[in-house]
């Protein structure tokens, strides 16, 4: 299996673990990433000018496809975004030639056949469950983890189909894989608060807040993330409480039970 | 001693005036590096405290645990470059050899009458090594200067990197400088006048006759463009004027071959040579010569070459900071440093994540490098000479950075942008320009749809999905997009609380009511979560909307602003 490798603007600079530990399982997994000179995806200015969003999008995708290479991000947001460009540009012809002509000033073509996935359904479906189980030779056993879904992968379902919006297994799916108890918690499918925070920082921090509690209510002893935005959200709305439920990257927490140290995860910081 | 103009009195004097001009400059530069405030925090630190923090704190660190940061700094990032280094192999070939060629050149050559002649027995600038080795090192800085030339037009993102007025100066003066000075020197090769001026002052006098054995051997050997001088000399008179050579010149002069670049030169000029002479040419090339460079001493705290002191001092202070933070008043200092160091190269333009979106909005003000003059801008005087269209396109410049850090990464003098970032934000917000979503929120819907002006609805459609009816038609009020909506569970108090629930912005846009609905704080408390979208009964595209409402409303209330304008 061969992605590019899209890891967006948060990861490099302020997650710079998730990228770490994506490789190192993915790598022993079989996955090989290739880096390409991606830009912003476009999600942060998707609220403010929809059609420069959908061209950064689309530029990037270009660059995979000029490389021959789907694209593989561990961030839902750039993975929601990318998809929803796609969608875009589907369904606006206007849109499309547009794009087309901008990405042709560059010498790019519009791609039209690259595929966009997000880090967990590669693991759950590209690499498979059987094989993630396979590979794990220190299972987790006893932990209980609270699998955190992120919104923009999941929903809107028709444009992202990353699983059943209303009864996703697939996060769940892939805790227990790594021999952990993925600890049933009403509050799985909401939002981290991450893209209120500028608006509305008070309330923002009010939804992860109540997220972070319901987590723990449950029994979690580890909250699992798997985008960078969320982690972020959880970790500053937790800085220096004593109680503050552990974060993982879901990748960190495959890789233990791979057997690989915690320092290759980028977990000893 | 070496002979040198300066201890003629003009340029003597000049020479002194360039100086303190220069000096005074620099310490007018040195202030505002303890004076100009960018960000909040910086208003909580006084000129004192940031005073006693750069000398204090830079004297202290010295014999503190920063040192060997510090000193790596010096050598690894001031020294060898190895920032621009691993960032551009072609940019740091031409910065280093400009660097090098024009240091060799001002201490060994202008300086010469206090160095080189005082360091060398026998210096003279006619005689060997000198003479070639002022070509080889004026080379260098020409060369150096095309490379940096090629590379920074590679890495342009597009349009041009940031550029200040005095810029184009200190190119200028760059170019005199070194043109004038080969012109100079193959003028004074090729030159009979030049020729005489020597017999004459050695005692030989300036007869052409008697001296023209000496003439054929200058002729023939040294390059001098003697225009009455035909055929083939008679070997006597040759032969008299090799044995005057030998006795008068050749102990200062070596053949001018050496000069590799000033001699073709000088050849090429030969048959100008005499106009030039008649005109005083190397006379008048001296003077541009040297007075350039005195007024390159003069502007340089003003242009680009300020960076020569300005970027030792930012690398050796991010050497300090990387080995344990620095306090308030060294942040605030070494952020106010940062303009004055950048010397727009451009290199993080080229790496920008937004670019292509800069590029797409045509806003070059979202490029780093732009960003940087707009935060000093924004921060000091000039601030207040900001249009408002360009204060708006600063702002976007400032608000859709993505926060990656790449320009950070790739600076080749090390500045931490990602700070002057958010210190410049800070600065914009607090002149009436904060993130879209503050500004918008800071009066309620009807107070736009008010400022807006128009009859109640009267608004072009806010995008694409608003426009067409059938995205709402559907809508039956079923409120579930407001049960399933986190924001309004979440939104308890009156401080926070969302004035129109989902459903309603719907019905505002069934109703054609899109004035109200762009002012509304829902549309910017919406967490884009896409749980009314996805919970929809009747498949509406609610989230989508959203989005779609707050593009419409930046665009559409923008303009209508009451605007705090900058103090």
């Amino acid at each position: 299996m061969n992605y590019a490798l899209f890891l967006g603007c948060k990861i490099p600079s302020k997650v710079p673990a998730y990228e770490v530990s994506t490789r190192a399982v993915l790598g022993r997994l079989g996955v090989v990433l290739h880096d390409l000179p991606f830009d912003c995806c476009g999600y942060p200015v998707r609220s403010l000018d929809r059609d420069a969003s959908v061209v950064a999008a689309a530029r990037n995708m270009a660059l995979a496809a000029r490389a021959g290479l789907d694209v593989l991000t561990p961030c839902k947001c750039c993975f929601g975004n990318l998809r929803h460009a796609q969608r875009l540009l589907d369904e606006d012809a206007n849109l499309r030639e547009r794009v087309a002509a901008a990405l042709k000033a560059e010498g790019l073509d519009l791609p039209t056949s690259v595929r966009v996935e997000h880090l967990l359904p590669v693991l759950a479906r590209g690499v498979g469950l059987e094989a993630v189980e396979a590979a794990v030779v220190a299972p987790r056993a006893g932990l209980r983890v609270a699998a955190h879904y992120g919104c923009h992968a999941l929903r809107p379902s028709a444009v992202t189909r990353f699983d059943n919006p209303m009864a996703p297994t697939l996060f769940e799916n892939l805790v227990r894989a790594t021999g952990a108890q993925a600890v049933e918690w009403p509050r799985r499918l909401e939002c981290c608060g991450e893209p209120l925070h500028e608006a509305n920082p008070t309330l923002s921090d009010r939804i992860a807040q109540g997220k972070v509690a319901d987590a723990r209510e449950a029994g979690a002893q580890v909250l699992v993330t798997a985008c960078p935005y969320c982690h972020m959200r959880f970790l500053s709305i937790q800085a220096g409480r004593p109680d503050a439920l552990p974060m993982m990257l879901y990748p960190q927490l495959l890789g233990l039970a791979m057997g690989m140290t915690p320092r290759s995860l980028g977990l000893d910081a | 001693m070496a002979d040198t103009v300066f201890h003629e009195g003009f340029f003597r004097i000049a020479l002194w005036v360039s100086l303190a001009l220069g000096g005074l400059g620099l310490l007018w530069r040195l202030v505002t590096w303890l004076t100009v405030r960018i960000g909040s925090d910086a208003r909580e630190v006084s000129f004192g405290q940031r005073l006693w923090a750069a000398i204090g704190g830079g004297v202290g660190a010295l014999f503190s645990r920063r040192l060997p940061g510090m000193m790596g700094a010096f050598f690894l990032d001031v020294l060898f470059q190895r920032r621009l280094f691993a960032t551009s192999k072609l940019r740091w070939a031409g910065h280093l050899m400009i660097l090098v060629g024009f240091t060799v050149l001002l201490v060994m050559h202008a300086l010469a009458a206090w160095l080189s002649g005082k360091l060398f027995d026998n210096y003279y600038a006619t005689l060997n090594p000198f003479l070639l080795l002022r070509n080889v090192f004026g080379a260098m800085a020409v060369i150096g200067v095309v490379l940096l030339a090629l590379g920074r037009r590679r890495d342009w993102a597009f349009g041009r990197p940031a550029r200040r007025p005095a810029d184009g100066i200190f190119a200028a003066l760059l170019a005199v400088v070194l043109v004038s000075g080969f012109l100079l020197e193959a003028q004074k090769i090729a030159s009979p006048k030049a020729f005489y001026r020597m017999t004459d002052e050695f005692g030989l006098g300036t007869d052409a006759e008697e001296l023209a054995g000496l003439r054929w051997v200058w002729k023939q050997d040294y390059g001098v463009a003697f225009t009455d001088l035909h055929g083939e000399p008679d070997a006597d008179v040759l032969a008299e004027g090799r044995e005057l050579n030998s006795q008068a010149c050749v102990d200062c002069h070596a053949r001018p071959q050496s000069a590799f670049v000033s001699y073709p030169m000088a050849r090429a000029m030969a048959p100008v040579t005499a106009t030039l002479d008649a005109a005083n040419a190397d006379r008048a090339l001296l003077w541009l010569h040297v007075l350039a460079c005195l007024l390159g001493i003069v502007v340089l705290p003003f242009t680009r070459f300020f960076h020569a002191v300005a970027d030792p001092v930012s690398l050796v202070a991010r050497g300090a900071a990387a080995s344990g933070p620095l306090s308030l008043a060294g942040r605030v200092s070494r952020r106010a440093l940062a303009a004055d160091a950048c010397i727009r190269c451009g290199l993080c333009d080229a790496r920008c994540s937004v670019a292509p979106i800069a590029r797409w909005l045509d806003n070059p003000e979202l490029l780093p490098s732009r960003k940087v003059q707009a935060t000093r801008r924004v921060a000091g005087r000039a601030w207040t000479r900001v249009g408002d269209g360009d204060a708006d396109r600063l702002a976007q410049g400032a608000h859709l950075c993505t926060d990656c850090g790449r320009c950070t990464l790739r600076c080749p003098v090390g500045l931490d942008l990602a700070d002057l970032w958010d210190a410049g934000r800070d600065d914009l917000a607090a002149r009436g320009l904060p993130a879209p979503a503050t500004w918008i929120q800071e009066q309620p819907a009807i107070a736009w749809a008010e400022a807006l002006g128009t009859e109640l609805g009267r608004v072009p459609p806010a995008g694409p999905l608003s426009a067409d009816r059938r995205t709402f038609s559907a809508c039956v009020q079923c409120q579930t997009c407001t049960n399933v909506c986190p924001v309004v569970a979440h939104g308890g108090t009156d401080a926070d609380r969302v004035d129109l629930t989902p459903q309603k912005v719907m019905n505002l846009l069934r109703l054609g009511m899109v004035d109200l609905a762009l002012g509304s704080r829902m549309v910017w408390d919406c967490a884009t979560c896409y749980q009314c979208q996805e919970n929809c009964p009747e498949g509406i595209r609610v989230t989508d909307v959203m989005l779609e409402l707050r593009g419409a409303a930046w665009r559409q209330l923008g303009p209508v602003r009451d605007r705090r304008r900058p103090e």
